[in-house]
């Protein structure tokens, strides 16, 4: 698995990818299709689409954070990080 | 010329172009993530960090003693507080995250990892007790009774409030080892009381580790 760095892409272009995952961005946060906030899977935090991480799967939205990432690889293990 | 490598073509024409991406793009790079071929993340630096402290010499020695995966994770994030001690912003930023999901006993455990405490209270421990058995179970002992064998000195604490506290967690849970710790501020009061406490706690010895910054005490109860 790759892992594709999204620090220089337009704002524009990354809402264009979270809509082709069924996600969205509002007000500079990711949201699901229903326009609610996504939250960080292990902190249950609003996760900005400046500092999203996504992985596929069940498309796995955190927010970019040693222990959010470092809690995704305990549950999936190190592979998961390509 | 493409290379063999589809995903990587599409990810390095992303990094060239660090702007809007063509429909045809996204819907290509929209179809390695369902293929599980692509991750989205926003940078290398916190994937990178997170692998090293999985691959730390360090981590692995913990390993050997402590098997609980909710300890493990605290003593990963504490060596992770420790490789971020130069990125002022954004160590205080995991501190908090860390506070929010595991609570202040948790922030400790990590704590005891950053400052190289735990390391040291396991060769004390080395030295005073027999078995890999007995040296298992203490360390995990004072992990998940942080509170009762260590006492992290705030900005906001005073000389006496410090004094007091220590000297009643000692004579209540009368610890094998017990830990004063702090920095900055907090240095200048454990070095002020560090004498007054030795005075009051006859059955302990005092080893001390200080730095510009930092101080930290170990009462050890001396061995009849």
């Amino acid at each position: 698995m790759e892992l594709m760095s999204l620090n220089e892409v337009s704002v524009e272009s990354k809402i264009l990818l979270l809509r082709g995952l069924g996600l969205g961005g509002k007000e500079g946060l990711v949201v699901d299709a229903e326009g609610k906030k996504i939250l960080d899977r292990y902190l249950q935090i609003p996760v900005k689409i400046d500092n999203m991480v996504i992985f596929p799967g069940s498309t796995i939205v955190l927010d970019n954070n040693e222990l959010s990432i470092t809690m995704y690889m305990e549950e999936f293990g190190e592979d998961a990080l390509g | 010329m493409p290379s063999d490598n589809p995903i990587s073509d599409i990810t390095e024409g992303l990094i060239k172009a660090s702007v809007n991406l063509s429909i045809e793009k996204i819907e290509s790079i929209i179809k390695g993530f369902k293929h599980k071929d692509i991750a989205f993340i926003k940078d290398n630096e916190t994937i990178n960090i997170v692998k090293e402290q999985q691959k730390a010499i360090e981590m692995k020695l913990y390993k050997q003693y402590i098997k609980d995966k909710s300890l493990l994770l605290l003593i990963k994030m504490g060596l992770t507080l420790r490789r971020l001690e130069n990125h002022r912003e954004k160590l205080e930023d995991l501190r908090d995250k860390i506070f929010r999901k595991f609570s202040v006993n948790g922030l400790h455990i990590c704590e005891l990892v950053q400052t190289g405490i735990l390391s040291r209270y396991i060769s004390i421990l080395i030295e005073r007790v027999i078995s890999i058995e007995d040296l298992e179970r203490e360390i995990n002992i004072v992990l998940n009774n942080i509170e009762r064998h260590t006492l992290f000195v705030t900005i906001t604490s005073t000389s006496r409030t410090t004094l007091k506290l220590a000297f009643q967690s000692i004579s209540l849970n009368n610890p094998s080892i017990f830990i004063i710790s702090g920095s900055g501020t907090a240095s200048k009061i454990i070095r002020e009381i560090a004498t007054q406490l030795r005075n009051i706690l006859p059955h302990y010895e005092l080893e001390k580790i200080s730095t510009t910054n930092k101080e930290i005490l170990f009462f050890k109860r001396k061995i009849a």
